[in-house]
This record gives C-alpha cells, structure tokens and sequence, in this order.
C-alpha cells in the first residue's frame, strides 16, 4: 500500500464513517491481516469502539474477516480492501450512472445501498418508494411495484448483486489429523468468497411486497434513517427475503465505465455513427466476453447489423465501411478477426485502455509542460529510445530547449535515461545516453499523484469549511431559527429581520464559500475519472501480460 | 582549521575545481532562495461544467451529508459534558460506546463482534413494527450463553500456552459446534428493555476492562 | 509535369549552371559529364550542354583530360594567382580548407592535418580571410565552432542547418508558424471531407492531403523567405504527428504520380484527440511545481497553497 492511498482511505472513511472507523481502518490497511484483540491493543482504542468500527467496515464490504493464517480455528483476522475503500469517492458516479440508466428509482436504489453497504430488496423498495412518495404531489405514492421492476432490472443487468456467502467461521470444515502437520495454513483471509461464488448471486428472492410509499412527516425524518432495518409488512408478516442482502455490483459498473469511455473515445476521434457501431458491439459481447478479457467476442457483420437500432438507419454496405474504417484506423479500437459472416470484428478492449491511458498521460504533459514539451514527449512513447540529438532533430526543438525540457521531465520521472557504454569502462565520452518513455510505470507514478490530488483536494475542503465554521453556524442556527418561525406562522417582517442577522458580508463570505467547496468537490469527481481511466489500463495491462 | 573562522576552508570541495583561484573572492551565493511558491507555467485547465457536472456535485454533496445522520458514522462517547451546546438538542442521544446503533445481521459478521444493539428511541414512531422479536434476544439466555463461554475461555486460556496444536483444533472444534446454536436467537421471542447486552468477548486484563466510559479519556 | 518539381529539379539555365559549379566544388578533381548527367536526369542532354558551354565560355569551367576521359573543373583563377607570393605553409592551408569542400574544415583539424603549430594556423586564417580567399562560417553543429571553406562556396546544409537556420540559429518560430500552417490546412480539409455528407470512406479518403499538396499550399502562401523542399514540409508534418494532430498513412502510388517518391505516397490527415484534458489537469495540484514538498501541516501544504487560493477565487 502506497502512502498516497492510505492518505486517501483515511480521509474517505474519516469522511463517511467518522474518526473512529477512520483509525481502525487505517491501523488495518497499515498492518495488513489482524486479530480483533491485536487492533485493540496496537490502537489503543477501546474494545466496543474497534467493534463496532468492523461492523461497519464489515457491513459496507471494506473489510473482510476470516480464519487467521494459522487456519480455522484460530481468532479471526480482519483485514481491509484498500480498492473497496477508495471507491467511495467514485460513490456519486455509480448513482448517476444508475440515474441516467434506470432513472429516479434506480438513482435513489443505488444511493441507499451505497449508504447502508448491503441491504435487503424489501428494505430497499421501501426505503426508495418512500423517498420518491416523499417528493411526490399530495396525495400521490409510489407503488413498491415500480421500485420492484427497477431494482430486478439493476440486478438482471448485474448492476446489483447478492453479497457474497460468509463463510460461518466456526463452520469451516477442520484439517483431517493426518495433513494437520504438513498441511500449508490456508490463506483463508487472502480469498474471501466472490459473489460470483454464490450460484444465485443474479438471482432474485420471491417477495411478497405489496403496497404503496409512504409519506413521513418532517418530525421524523431521519429518525428513521437511525433506525433497525428489518422491514415488515404492515400486517407483521414476514416478507420472504429477510437473509438474502445485496450489494453495489462495483465492478459491473466499471464495465460499464470503461465501455463509456471507448465509445467517447470513438466518437472523438471517428464521428457519432462509428461510435454508435462501437456501442452495438459492446452490448452485444456484455454477456459474452470475461470481464478481463483483451478484446471482446468476434461478432460477424451480419450479427452487427441486425443488432444495430433502426434508429440508426444504417445500411449494409454502409456499416462494413464504417467497419473497415475502425479497423484501418491507427487506434485499432475495433479489430478483425476473421472473414466468415461478413467478416468477423472484435472490439480491442486492452488496446483501447492503453489508448485512453496513453492520451491521459499525454495530456499530463501537455497541460503542465506546454505543448512542446508534450511533443517530446509523444515523439519517445513512440519512438521508444532516442539520443538528445534526434530529440531535437525529430521535434524541431532548438538544442537549449530541448534539453531543458527533456530535463525538467526526466526529473519529473516523465522521462527516463538510459545509459548505454560502448565500452566497459563506463566513460561517459563512449556512452550512448538514450531517452525513453514507459508507459506503464509513468501510468502508476500518475496515478499516486491523483491519489495524493485527491487527498490534497478534501484537506482544502476541510479547511475552507473548519476557516468558516463560525459563519456557518450561525447560518444554520438562522435557518433554523428562520423555519421555526414559518411553521409558527411569523409575520414577514419578523422573518426579514432574522434574515438580516446575517450581514452582507457575512453572506458574501458563505457564498464564496459555496463556490469554493462545489469546485473542490467537483474536482474530486473529475479527477476521478483519471484514476479510474488509469486503475483500468494498469489492472489490464497485468492481466495481459 | 581551529581559528581560521569562516571562510573557503570550510568548503567541502576542492575550490580549484571550479576554476576559482586562490585569493579570488568566491561569486556570490546563487540568488534569493527560490520562492516557496514558484510561478506556475501554466493555469489549470478548466473543470468541466454543465448540468451532469452540477448533478454529480449533489450528489456527492447530500450523500456527504446523509452519512453524518447514519449509524455507521461513529462517534465516540463524549468524555465530560462542558458545555450545553445548541446543537445537543438536533442530536437525538448522547452516543454510547457500548452499543450499536443500528441492527447488525449477527449471521453475517464474526461472533466476536457481538455488541449491544441500542433500539431507537423514537419507538413511538413505529408503532405496530415488533422488530424485537427478530432481532432481539432474551436476557436470560444470553446471560447463560456468557456463562457457558466464560467457562470455556477460561479453560482455553489457561491451557493455551502447552498445549499441543491438535488438542487445540480438537477444542475449537467443540466451541465452534457451540456457536451453532446461538444463530437461533433470533427466534426467541422476548419483549423487554430496549438494551441488550450481546457482546460476550472476554477481552480480559490485556483490555483494561469493559468500561469505555475510562476508556474514553484515554483515547480521546 | 516537370514545372512541379521542387526546386531542386527546376530547369531554369541559370540554376542548371550553378548546380553544375555546385558539383564542382564539391568534386574538387574534376567531374565527368556522367557526374552531371547522374545529377540531374530530368534535364534534357542539349539543356545540359548550353549550361557546360557557356561556363567554359566565361571561363569559370576548366576543360581537363585524364585517364577516364573529359573532366570539368571549376577554373581556380584565384587559387593560382591569389596565392601567389604567400609561403608554402600557406599555401597548405589553403589546399587543406579546399580539400574540404563546402563542409569546411575546424581550425583544429587544419593544425592536425598540417602539423603546423596553432598560433601559425590562427595567423595565416586571419590573412587568407582579409584577402577574402577564405571565409570563417558557423556551424549549426556546434555553436562557436566555426569551419573554414574558401571564399566562393556555398556552404554545406549540415553546416547552415538547411531551411531552419538563418546564421547558425535555429528559427524556433519559423517552425512552429509552419507547423501550424500545414494543421490548418489539414484541419479544413478535414472538415470540408466531414461536411461533404458522402460515404463514410469517401469521407475519410478525401480528408487525406499528400505532402506534396501540403507543400504546394505552403509555398503559395508564401509565408516562407527560403525555398522549402518537400521533406522539409515533410519535417514539419512529423512535428504534427508528435503534436499528436495528425495521422500519416503510407500508400503504393504509380510512378510518376505527383508527390510519389520511390513508389510510395505519404498521406497527412488531420485528427482530433480521443479523450478532453484529463481531470487530473483541471486542479492546481495536476500542474503544482511544488507538489512533492507538500504535506498537511507542512510548509506547503493543501491549506496554505497559494495556487489553491488563486484558483478557488479565479
């Protein structure tokens, strides 16, 4: 675990869980694999505090629990997903992805899973039906039945998933005698069971959920929120899937993501209709192809044309033009596979990745060096190994500033030097000094520097927010104030002046503010989308390998 | 070098090398110090905007919020009340460390993290749901369940230390059979106080006792 | 076809007679009648003659015999009569800098070749320069290294650097205005090829500019003093391609056909990124000079950064 992305967990869960969880889990990550009582002692913290902390590690999948590495019997280890943990930043990605795919439903089904961790369906259709019921006209309720199909729409399309089985830990079967000395203690921790495991992991429980959202009144909202979770039908009866919990499918929606980010790419460098033909072939291999496969199954022709929406209106001999193009273009997002039905196409999902990867990289150098220096740059990814000379040659860049920048982005770690003797003495005069570019190890190197851009991003926002604490309490307390009295039926002039207990400059300084902290939180998100673009390359520039 | 003060001899390199001469003054040290901020080259490429943009602002924003009003925020017990602040009146109770503020499902979590469940306080506000029933259990079990494993833990304990590695396993095999039954706790059907006490973890003198209200001070 | 030849191939007499001294010089010994034919093959026998003839006419031609036959060599009136009078060593001098042509020779490597001390070299440089025999020039090769060459050569392009240098410096800005020249030519064409609402692969095929179009519309904007050759625009376009703007496909043509060189044409077209700025860049921290020494509590640190605060207020 790097530093930059323990920095980073800590603040999210210190964020979303409080200090206390924040400690926990940042001893955890720093440790690796511990015992229940050695988190106890190496924190310092009280025992009910630790636990309580797991639960809810626990409960949001952070943290997975196990034999220890002694084998089963022994105390159980805890140990936390470092990757788990930083998705919580990507937190307001997956609920408007959920939006915009199944709307307000799937939008508010995605978010209260995501607040609670895990949840029952019936919990969750509830939960949202209210919600929605909440801001509907007077009289108006959500029916369970829509939040239903919603919510096994997000589950048939894997978006959603049951949490994997635990492995009761007292029930794990125990070494026979005979292997017990030679036996390897089993990694237990190492291998928590994947959802995929569970056979019906896609499937959905028989519920037995009829009714309609209901409307709260104020007094109790989020009271509610603080409360048990076990629904009940109004009459009391049980409703069939007390035990079956589900959970954000996090890496179903990566899929997603990274087949977003080809189409724009797409669409971007060829036109719309490419990218149209593009999409048709990703959602045609969604089923088919292994989510960490290179490319995507061949699809023929025929198949890529009977799929396409008519929508689109695009002719047979129009689409294999389109097709021929992909192929001849230098990106090779799309790639041919074979001839048979019309010709057999596959979509280069890792060769997309390192595309999207290296352009990210690019546009690093370009933003922060100039475009010249980005020239340089480009000119050794492709190059791969080049004398100063040539550098200078190939980019037109006088010899001064070329070497200039071709320092400043070697001490950047842009840019590496090799040295290559002519002779085993090593002197320098019959040395080539070659320059080159790495794209995988400069792609990490930028990653932890988004890690720690995050990071830098939220202690701002603390700042801002803990600088004007003063200001905004007393903005809260009128506006509490300022409610009381409405409900109470104040006179207008009474309200204006509570609302003038703020003075101008003080709602000058809230404003600022306002704007300050929307632009570090929008930040955040934005440069999540680096992360996420250079997470994937490097996670499949492995598998590839 | 005693007594030749502050001058080239101090040098930690040969000054020769650079083509100074003896008995020629030294150039002058570089410049300032370079600034603590240097001017950037460049300005920072403009966030994208636009209404997904503001969307997604929101959302990370109210989901911000939203986890300050969960239970899974925690929040340690206060150690002294000082002052009666105005915000004590939003905070529905006073945090506990000794209970949990929402409903774990048991099956799902390692035993040993067992913790009093706190029920809400506004029972009022639900009425007809006898959630009790399902997720509560009865006083006078747990409180023979704590003796059953207080014994065995101490027997574990006591031993631990010579005992084989087989004679180990074959003990933990008989607590894990144990444990079996308490799943059906949940069955029980008690209506009683609000708390109960579920954490039966012996943590021992290695954890200072049970009492977080000392515990606190200490930590926070 | 030939008046589309780049400058080089031009037929115009005048500059068949100066390629022909050109030749000359850099074959001090005399060249063949081949020699020249070999060098320009575009120009027509009875061209080539007139030009031969009427330098030997004005006497800047010699006509020699040796064993292969007829030789041309430049007449070295000066060479003879000019140094005439001066002593042998310089003498020597003045054949070793003739001896290397229109690349010039270093002083240095005049002292290694004459043996001569280097205080007597500087010396008989200093007076072949001020009776104008020879002449001092930079080089693009290392800047304060001067080559010597006698007075009436044109020097050699890796010494003048070609098209990009004026003096010995590199014309940074004459590059990068080129560069954007040839983008925006390939930009609209691009564009126009996507307006043009036709099949996708008519599309694509007509947003493709050879380099020689790219040369021809160049040259007509007449943005350039010097005379470009098509590997110069070809230069340039390579710079586009590290931009990252542009694509470059290689393609068979026919012989003969305009901008084919050996039977291959290279086609330029412009492209657009595939990804915006990524997100990483549109924070101070993406672009901070200062970002490894920052640290919470620190000197630098997310609180009191100064480009945060800019950036927060801007």
């Amino acid at each position: 675990m790097t530093t930059q992305e323990v920095r980073l967990c800590g603040l999210l869960l210190q964020e979303h869980f409080g200090g206390v969880v924040e400690k926990v889990g940042t001893h955890l990550i720093r440790s690796g694999a511990l015992t229940l009582r050695a988190i106890v002692q190496e924190t310092n913290m009280s025992l009910d505090l630790v636990k309580k902390s797991l639960c809810v590690l626990v409960q949001h999948g952070m943290c997975v629990f196990g034999a220890g590495r002694r084998g089963p019997g022994w105390p159980v280890e805890y140990c936390v997903c470092v990757e788990r943990v930083l998705y919580m930043l990507r937190y307001p990605r997956y609920i408007y992805t959920a939006k915009s795919l199944y709307g307000d439903t799937g939008e508010l089904i995605v978010e209260e899973i995501l607040q609670r961790g895990q949840m029952t369906m019936s919990c969750a259709v509830k939960t949202v039906a209210d919600r929605l019921t909440q801001n509907m006209e007077d009289g108006c309720s959500m029916d369970y039945s829509e939040v239903v199909s919603a919510f096994s729409n997000l589950v048939e399309t894997h978006f959603l998933q049951r949490c994997p089985l635990v492995a009761e830990q007292g029930s794990a079967p125990p070494p026979t005698t005979s292997t017990l000395e030679t036996a390897p203690p089993p990694p237990a921790i190492t291998c928590p069971p994947t959802p995929e495991s569970n056979p019906d992991c896609y499937r959905l429980p028989q519920i037995n959920l009829r009714g309609r959202g209901k409307r709260r009144r104020s007094s109790e909202d989020g009271e509610d929120q603080r409360g048990g979770k076990k629904p009940k039908l109004d009459n009391g009866q049980p409703v069939g899937d007390e035990d079956i919990y589900w959970q954000v499918n996090f890496a179903r929606f990566h899929l997603h993501f990274r087949d977003q980010g080809i189409i724009s790419a797409v669409a971007c460098k060829l036109d719309q209709t490419s990218s149209e033909i593009v999409r048709t072939m990703l959602r045609m291999s969604e089923v088919t192809t292994q989510p960490s496969a290179a490319h995507t199954q061949p699809l023929s022709a025929n198949e890529i044309f009977r799929a396409l929406p008519p929508s689109y209106s695009i002719g047979r001999p129009i689409l294999d033009q389109y097709l021929t193009l992909l192929v001849d273009d230098p990106m090779e997002f799309v790639g041919k596979s074979g001839d048979s039905g019309g010709g057999m196409y596959v979509v280069n999902l890792h060769r997309a990745l390192a595309n999207l990867a290296r352009a990210t990289l690019e546009s690093v150098v370009q933003e922060r060096f100039g475009s010249r220096s980005a020239r340089i740059f480009r000119l050794l990814l492709r190059k791969r190994h080049l004398e100063q000379k040539q550098v200078e040659d190939f980019a037109m860049i006088p010899a001064k500033e070329a070497k200039d920048m071709l320092y400043t982005l070697l001490s950047e770690n842009l840019v590496q030097l090799q040295e290559i003797p002519k002779t085993p003495d090593h002197a320098p005069s019959r040395t080539f000094y070659l320059y080159t570019v790495t794209q995988l190890p400069t792609a990490r190197m930028l990653l932890q520097r988004c890690y720690k851009t995050v990071s830098n991003l939220i202690e701002r926002r603390l700042f801002e927010t803990k600088e004007n604490k003063r200001h905004l309490e007393k903005s809260q307390r009128i506006e509490a104030i300022l409610a009381s009295l409405q409900t109470t039926g104040a006179e207008p002039t009474q309200l204006q002046e509570v609302e003038e207990m703020i003075t101008a400059p003080e709602r000058q300084q809230l404003e600022a503010l306002r704007n300050h902290i929307n632009k570090l939180d929008s930040s955040e998100n934005q440069v999540d989308e680096s992360i996420f673009l250079l997470e994937s390359y490097i996670k499949s520039a492995g598998t590839t390998r | 070098m005693a007594g030749r003060g502050r001058g080239r001899a101090q040098l930690t390199f040969n000054v020769d090398a650079l083509g100074i001469k003896r008995g020629e003054a030294l150039p002058p040290t570089m410049v300032k110090p370079s600034p603590l901020f240097p001017p950037m080259q460049f300005q920072p490429v403009p966030l994208q905007t636009g209404e997904a943009v503001d969307y997604m602002i929101a959302l990370k924003q109210e989901f911000r919020a939203s986890t300050k009003n969960l239970p899974f925020h925690i929040i340690p017990a206060k150690a002294k009340r000082d002052v009666e602040r105005y915000t004590d009146k939003y905070q529905t109770s006073e945090p506990k460390n000794n209970t949990i503020e929402w409903t774990p499902d048991w099956n799902r979590l390692p035993k040993e993290l067992c913790i009093r469940v706190r029920e809400p306080q506004k029972s009022k506000a639900h009425p007809s749901m006898k959630r009790k029933k399902k997720t509560e259990i009865g006083k006078q079990e747990v409180i023979q369940k704590l003796e059953t494993l207080q014994k065995k833990e101490e027997e574990t304990k006591s031993d631990e230390e010579e005992e084989n590695e087989e004679e180990n396993k074959k003990k933990k095999r008989e607590d894990d059979e144990e444990p079996e039954e308490e799943n059906d706790y949940d069955d029980e059907d008690f209506e009683d106080e609000t708390d109960y006490i579920m954490s039966y973890f012996d943590n021992g003198e290695d954890f200072g006792g049970d009492s977080d209200d000392n515990m606190d001070e200490a930590t926070y | 076809m030939a008046d589309v030849k780049v400058k080089k191939e031009s037929t115009e007499p005048v500059d068949i007679e100066n390629r022909i001294k050109e030749l000359c010089s850099q074959f001090p010994h005399g060249i063949t009648d081949q020699v020249i034919q070999n060098d320009m093959p575009h120009v027509e026998p009875q061209q080539r003659a007139m030009a031969i003839n009427r330098l030997l006419s004005v006497g800047q031609l010699d006509l020699l015999r040796n064993a292969n036959g007829l030789l041309y060599r430049l007449k070295d009136t000066q060479s003879t009569s000019k140094v005439k009078g001066s002593d042998n060593q310089e003498k020597l001098v003045y054949q070793i800098i003739e001896d290397a042509g229109n690349k010039g020779i270093w002083s240095r490597d005049i002292r290694f070749k004459s043996n001569l001390p280097l205080t007597e070299i500087n010396k008989i440089l200093k007076n072949l320069e001020s009776k104008k025999l020879i002449k001092a020039v930079k080089s693009v090769a290392a800047s304060k290294k001067k080559v010597y060459m006698l007075y009436n050569l044109q020097p050699d392009r890796s010494v003048t650097g070609g098209a990009w240098y004026s003096d010995q410096d590199f014309e940074s800005e004459f590059v990068e205005v080129l560069n954007q020249q040839c983008f925006k030519f390939l930009q609209s064409k691009a564009e126009v090829a996507r307006d043009s609402k036709q099949s996708p692969m008519v599309q694509r095929n007509s947003s493709f500019a050879t380099s020689h179009e790219v040369w021809k519309y160049i040259s007509e904007l007449g943005i350039s003093k010097v005379d470009l050759s098509m590997e110069d625009i070809e230069t340039i376009l390579n710079t586009l391609i590290f931009d990252g703007k542009v694509e470059m496909t290689i393609i068979a043509a026919k012989e003969g056909t305009v901008g084919s060189v050996d039977g291959q044409m290279k086609l330029y077209r412009g492209v657009n990124p595939i990804i915006p700025p990524t997100g990483l860049v549109k924070t101070p921290c993406g672009l901070c000079p200062v970002f490894d020494d920052c640290h919470e509590g620190g000197e630098i640190s997310p609180s009191n950064c100064i480009y945060m605060s800019e950036w927060l207020d801007f």
